[in-house]
């Protein structure tokens, strides 16, 4: 596979939204189609929990 | 338990997971549903997570033993090697014995689905490693 890289922008946000899932619960959005990152939600609505990437429980 | 011999796991498998998986896949591209198929006394899902620009296939086994025994998911899309990752390419996500619950895998609380969402975070984070060198979440105790 040819490894596309992240832009210094996109890295930075996905960086900040990583550590705002772990610190403070935000979810992680899940596009619906593709599943690429959509974004962080501090509710989300219960039909779109199954996108959201919220109490994963993990040890990293 | 045996999540395909016994009541139990059957019931378990037929309320909870395969609704999961259907809901997992409601409206999703076909080329991002999870396949679900027996190998075995084994469970397998195989699908595809695109957090960011690189597709990734993976593939997660359910044991006889799940859920009491939580899900093994490995990515067989080769990777650089990088920590978190265990031989095969299987995925370190669940630390076991853990004392935070929020290192734990629970069965009563969790599905294949918290597998594959825990895998998506894994891979947004080996994307940010991939260039930095540095694992953006700390490790939990």
């Amino acid at each position: 596979m040819d490894f596309r890289p992240l832009a210094e922008v996109e890295r930075r946000t996905l960086t900040t939204a990583l550590r705002n899932n772990a610190d403070r619960g935000l979810a992680l959005l899940m596009d619906r189609l593709d599943t690429s990152f959509a974004g962080t939600a501090e509710d989300v609505p219960e039909v779109e929990v199954i996108n959201a990437v919220k109490s994963v429980p993990s040890h990293y | 338990m045996g999540l395909l011999d016994t009541e139990f796991g059957k019931r378990r498998l037929l309320s909870v997971e395969v609704p999961a998986i259907e809901k997992y896949n409601e409206g999703r591209d076909a080329a991002f549903k999870v396949a679900l198929a027996r190998v075995g006394g084994t469970l397998l899902l195989t699908y595809l997570l695109k957090p960011c620009h690189n597709p990734y296939r993976l593939e997660t086994r359910l044991l006889s033993s799940y859920p009491t025994v939580p899900p093994e998911t490995r990515v067989l899309t080769p990777l650089k090697h990088c920590p978190h990752l265990l031989e095969g390419q299987t995925i370190c996500l669940w630390r076991q014995g853990s004392m935070r619950a929020s290192s734990r895998w629970d069965p009563a609380k969790f599905t294949c689905i918290f597998a594959i969402q825990a895998a998506w975070r894994w891979l947004a984070c080996y994307e940010i490693w991939h260039e930095t060198g540095e694992w953006p979440l700390p490790e939990a105790k």
